[in-house]
């Protein structure tokens, strides 16, 4: 036995002291911090639940759960279904295969900032790309202002996040399909099980471990939602974008009422445990069943 | 009459080999125009980033006839743009040889030293994997308030690294579970100290996990905004200055696009040039 008790201690020190000053303390702190008044930095006097009935009745927050419920649904659906399909490609389509990762990789090393402002200038109305695309294609008629919309705003930000990480996804579900034993598939292909029948009844099952993950990080990476509709929209037009970071950010931020932010974000944290564990219950159980 | 159904078996198997081919080229070039069309507006970016703000209003596609080189001087100094990189470096670097050190150093104790406490300690630094910044970002700050410790780069990089520390951990640990410890065993046989061992034989089997995590940790520092804006006042990074040289206001592409090539063309570089890494690290825990 090399490392001892003592030592073990010794060599877990560094980490533990610099997660337990600069997170855990800050976490308890917080949850404290979101039980007073405090406005601003000074301390606050506890005030019991107050700013968490208060948040129930809040339109704004109600608006950023539904928008934020809205837009994880929305951008882990459509992320995880078009990254399945040009996985599904790219592993039969060996000559393409880098190039095609690599391009559909690239947005993911952009700062969500840039992103944030390069759409804005795409999404226009006056003289941005997307318009005088669709003007070409004779859709005029199609046109909306995206992020002036209400209607559209929430979905054209989702479309931004869902371009810049399916090439993400994408890469996951592809080494997934990589570590597959080749026996397995030409067994499958000689029995006869081609197209959609071989990846409904065999590559589905296998690709299990990769839902797990790609499923839990865009989960994770949506329910947080800030920089985009920060840069974007600041949440706007009639809080149709406003999401439960930005309102934490506003409040806390903007308006320096740093309890009532704090007891959304508590709020934020608490729902992220709940989506996360009871989705790794059941992709996990989903993994073991297969 | 043997012959018939054997001939017609030949022609449809080659027939639908031909079909294969020629769908299979079909795909090749629907997925390379796919391609293509996410990669529009980065090209996008680029080109007009070089023209005039009604050039780039009334035609963002075609290459600049007359590349408007001014563009990119402008932003280049309201940027601050060398300080703003110099900053940016400080800080990713700092932040990923604090995490690697502290992360590695515990993972291999919780890894070999399997005893309930590390286990639990383990599972307090994973569970920080679910916590959102902004839970912690108020306190944050008054944490470093207190310690003196705003605007510095000291400050921020005890944060990033904290912030970053539980996924390192979980990644160091799981990649030390696959290692057999016998290495380690033999260095101990001959005498080797525990701070020996892990210099000369437990970092450097860690070398691959770290490139990866060094990769995350460029990404995640780089890119981000939250932290230098509420941690940092006078001192800024690329990502930072991008925002505040734009800010909320309207503005001219003449303005906007060469800050944002600005802004990302530094770690376009480091993904061409570490592309096999980055790829690698992406698909960890999916591929074999």
């Amino acid at each position: 036995m090399l490392i001892r008790g003592r030592s073990a201690l010794f060599l877990i020190l560094p980490a533990g002291i610099l997660f337990a000053v600069f997170m855990l303390y800050p976490l308890v702190r917080g949850i404290q911090l979101s039980f007073t008044n405090a406005i601003g930095p000074a301390g606050g006097t506890f005030v019991g639940f107050a700013n968490y009935i208060a948040m129930v009745t809040d339109p704004t927050v109600i608006r950023a759960l539904e928008n934020t419920l809205v837009y994880t649904v929305l951008v882990v659906v459509v992320q995880n279904a078009v990254a399945l399909l040009l996985a599904y490609w790219l592993f039969q389509l060996k000559r393409v295969r880098n190039i095609v990762r690599a391009s559909l990789l690239l947005p993911a090393m952009m700062a969500f900032v840039a992103v944030g402002y390069l759409w804005s200038f795409i999404y226009s109305p006056l003289g941005g790309p997307l318009d005088l695309v669709m003007d070409a294609l004779g859709l005029h008629g199609l046109e909306k202002i995206w992020l002036g919309d209400p209607q559209t705003a929430l979905l054209s930000i989702a479309f931004v996040y869902i371009w810049m990480y399916t090439g993400y996804a994408t890469t996951i579900y592809l080494a997934n399909y990589l570590a597959i034993s080749p026996s397995l598939l030409e067994a499958a292909q000689l029995d006869g099980a081609r197209g959609w029948t071989r990846f409904r009844t065999i590559d589905w099952r296998l690709l299990a471990p990769s839902l797990t993950i790609n499923i839990t990080l865009s989960v994770i990476g949506s329910l947080r939602v800030f920089d985009l509709p920060f840069i974007m929209t600041q949440g706007g037009p009639d809080n149709s974008t406003q999401t439960l970071s930005l309102d934490i950010y506003n409040n806390s931020f903007t308006n320096f009422q740093f309890a009532y932010g704090t007891a959304v974000a508590v709020a934020l944290l608490i729902l992220t445990v709940i989506v996360g564990v009871t989705q790794a219950t059941i992709l996990r159980r989903r993994e073991v069943d297969l | 009459m043997t012959t018939f159904p054997l001939h017609t078996a030949t022609v449809s198997r080659r027939s639908a080999r031909t079909r294969q081919r020629v769908s299979g080229l079909t795909a090749s070039v629907l997925l390379l125009a796919f391609a293509a069309l996410t990669l529009l507006p980065i090209y996008i970016m680029i080109v007009a980033s070089l023209k005039t703000g009604t050039d780039s209003e009334t035609n963002p596609f075609g290459l600049p006839l007359h590349p408007q080189w001014q563009n990119y001087v402008n932003a280049f100094q309201s940027m601050h743009y060398l300080q703003s990189v110099g900053n940016t470096l400080i800080i990713t670097l700092a932040t990923a040889i604090v995490t690697i050190f502290t992360a590695s150093l515990a993972a291999w104790a919780i890894v070999r030293y399997a005893r309930r406490w590390t286990r639990t300690a383990y599972q307090v630094f994973v569970a920080g994997l679910t916590i959102p910044v902004f839970v912690v970002i108020t306190p944050l700050y008054q944490v470093l308030q207190q310690l003196h410790l705003l605007d510095s780069y000291l400050g921020i990089v005890l944060a990033y690294s904290a912030l970053t520390l539980p996924f390192a951990v979980f990644f160091f640990a799981g990649f030390l579970r696959t290692v057999p410890p016998e290495l380690e065993e033999a260095a101990a046989v001959d005498g080797c100290g525990i701070l020996r061992t892990y210099w000369h034989i437990v970092l450097p089997l860690l070398r691959p996990a770290t490139a990866t995590l060094t990769i995350f940790i460029i990404l995640q520092v780089w890119n981000d905004l939250i932290l230098p804006l509420i941690l940092l006042s006078t001192k800024q990074t690329v990502t930072l200055s991008v925002y505040a040289t734009i800010g909320t206001h309207s503005f001219s592409t003449a303005q906007l696009l060469p800050t944002l090539v600005l802004g990302v063309v530094p770690l376009f570089i480091v993904f061409l040039a570490l592309q096999r890494h980055v790829v690698a690290g992406i698909s960890v825990g999916a591929g074999k």
